[in-house]
């Protein structure tokens, strides 16, 4: 009873920092977002979320991995994601439907960032949300190069 | 599992009438309530406005590398030296001027009641059968009645119980403190509860919920910074002493409708029919002054702060503005739309939770897999 009264700050900045999106907070900014996010255990097989689902929120991975899928055919991978890294990461920028499934494909712990919080830092903490949309903008960049990569070898095949 | 046969999540269509009707008694419920305990209501209101007004300068220190606990504590304790410096500055002007007031209270009442007989006289010289009803000096007469028991059948309970709800008003502080230390974590450990499966929707209702509430206070205070233009300079341009001051104050009665408008109202009538005795048609104006602004707000600035927040039907927010003060009084004229409007937020989330077959589907089969692994090395 009344657990959340306990003092959970620790060394868990650091873990923080490792994380992809994260990367080049400060202390006092990680601090911020510690307070942001909510901690998620999944079992393997789980769903994350459903493809065409409203998306709220986006996941970082802290252990296990996430497979990125059509809706129910855990065959047709399109990703797998693993620790540091991120995904749904389009809840951030609206709450569209999701574009695939996301289900454990081993036990995980995620981080939850949830896009309404972060849309209220992007107002309160413009050189904290800078820092994030930087790395996320390099994260898109980066997906949008190894898309249109993928599409010219298959073209060329 | 073939792409024919995976299942899409169902489309949300709103609530429906069993959720409205739900959410209508849940809002009598809460009034009904929270009217029996006003005493806890009230501080834990202010408190929730403080938290609102604080919550950016915590902020604003986090970032500069104080811990949350300090920040709120520092935030906290500004605020209440600020609170006290003013209080005691308030306290030595009041001291000063108590006999004045006193004596004002006096003169603008006999004022009223100048104007009133007045206007009464002349209605009687116009309309014989009223004078023949004799409703000039039956007005009078319990005016007078009413005058002369005043101060012990109004003034003195007034006094007590400003004098009882004050320890009450000192809890907002202490209250809005801990709301800004462990809201946050308060908020982690009901999110902790959710399933898996109904995580998201749950922090969109909260998220919601907060929202509304921060909303609903925001629209309140522009409302009233509009209330106390629009007065003000109606009254400033008929030429009443004071006009902005009455203008204000006539805008914070207005956080209880209706009733709070027509007080506000009165108030202003008082001081016309007593600063201008001979003008009778100053008070007249102030009536119609009011009359326009209260139109202004229904349909203007009331739709553009509060109503635009909480995103009620007009009609529905009129309709249970009565219902509120036919349950709960005063108290529950100014607490029936911010309550309703929480209210939908929460039913309209919970009708689409219970109603999702594919979240339930997925809560289910969670489930089944907890109880698999809990079971693993069982045989």
């Amino acid at each position: 009873m009344l657990g959340f009264l306990r003092r959970t700050e620790g060394g868990q900045l650091e873990d923080l920092r490792a994380l992809e999106l994260f990367a080049d907070l400060s202390v006092g900014e990680l601090k911020i977002v510690q307070g942001l996010l909510h901690d998620r255990q999944y079992l393997a097989g789980e769903v994350v979320f459903d493809e065409g689902e409203q998306g709220y929120a986006l996941y970082i991975v802290r252990t296990g991995r996430v497979l990125i899928c059509r809706q129910g055919r855990p065959e047709s991978a399109i990703a797998q994601v693993g620790p540091g890294n991120f995904f749904g990461e389009l809840a951030l920028l609206d709450s569209a439907p999701r574009t695939a499934q996301a289900r454990a494909l081993e036990p995980c712990q995620l981080a939850v960032f949830f896009g309404s919080d972060f849309l209220a830092l992007l107002e309160t903490e413009a050189k904290l949300s800078n820092k994030i949309l930087l790395r996320f903008a390099r994260h898109l960049g980066a997906r949008l190069r190894s898309t249109v990569a993928g599409q010219s070898a298959e073209q060329h095949l | 599992m073939s792409a024919a046969a995976a299942p899409q999540p169902a489309l949300s269509t709103g609530p429906g009438p069993i959720a409205w009707a739900g959410i209508f008694a849940a809002t009598c419920l809460l009034l009904v309530a929270l009217n029996h305990i006003l005493w806890l209501v009230i501080p834990a209101l202010l408190a929730l406005i403080l938290t609102y007004a604080l919550d950016p300068p915590v902020r604003r220190l986090m970032y500069a590398g104080v811990g949350r606990e300090g920040a709120a504590a520092l935030a906290t304790s500004a605020f209440l030296v600020v609170l006290m410096v003013l209080t005691l500055i308030l306290i030595a002007w009041a001291g000063a001027r108590a006999e004045d007031w006193q004596a004002g209270v006096e003169r603008y009442l006999r004022g009223g009641a100048v104007l009133l007989e007045r206007t009464l006289a002349a209605l009687e010289e116009r309309w014989p059968g009223l004078a023949r009803a004799g409703l000039a000096a039956g007005v009078t007469t319990w005016i007078n009645e009413y005058a002369n028991t005043f101060v012990e059948r109004q003034v003195q309970p007034l006094a007590v119980s400003i004098l009882a709800w004050l320890p009450a008003a000192l809890l907002g502080p202490f209250f809005a403190f801990f709301f800004l230390r462990d809201g946050r974590r308060f908020h982690g450990f009901l999110v902790r509860a959710v399933p898996n499966a109904y995580f998201e929707k749950t922090l969109d209702l909260l998220h919601e919920m907060h929202s509304t509430g921060r909303s609903y206070f925001t629209g309140l205070m522009q409302l009233t910074v509009l209330d106390t233009l629009a007065l003000g300079l109606g009254l400033w341009l008929l030429g009443l002493p004071g006009a902005w001051l009455l203008g204000l104050i006539a805008a914070v009665l207005a956080w209880v409708p209706y009733v709070g408008s027509i007080a506000g109202c009165f108030l202003v009538v008082l001081v016309a029919a007593t600063d201008f005795p001979d003008t009778p048609t100053m008070a007249y104006w102030s009536i119609i002054l009011f009359i326009l602004v209260r139109l202004l707000d229904d349909f203007v600035f009331l739709p553009a702060t509060v109503g635009k927040h909480l995103n009620l039907h007009p009609l529905v927010s009129v309709l249970m503005l009565f219902v509120g003060g036919a349950v709960a009084g005063v108290p529950g004229l100014a607490l029936v739309l911010p309550l309703l409007g929480v209210a939908t937020v929460v039913g309209t989330a919970l009708s689409e939770i219970i109603t999702d077959r594919r979240l339930r589907a997925r809560h289910v089969y969670a489930q089944r897999l907890r109880a698999d692994q809990a079971a693993a090395d069982l045989g």
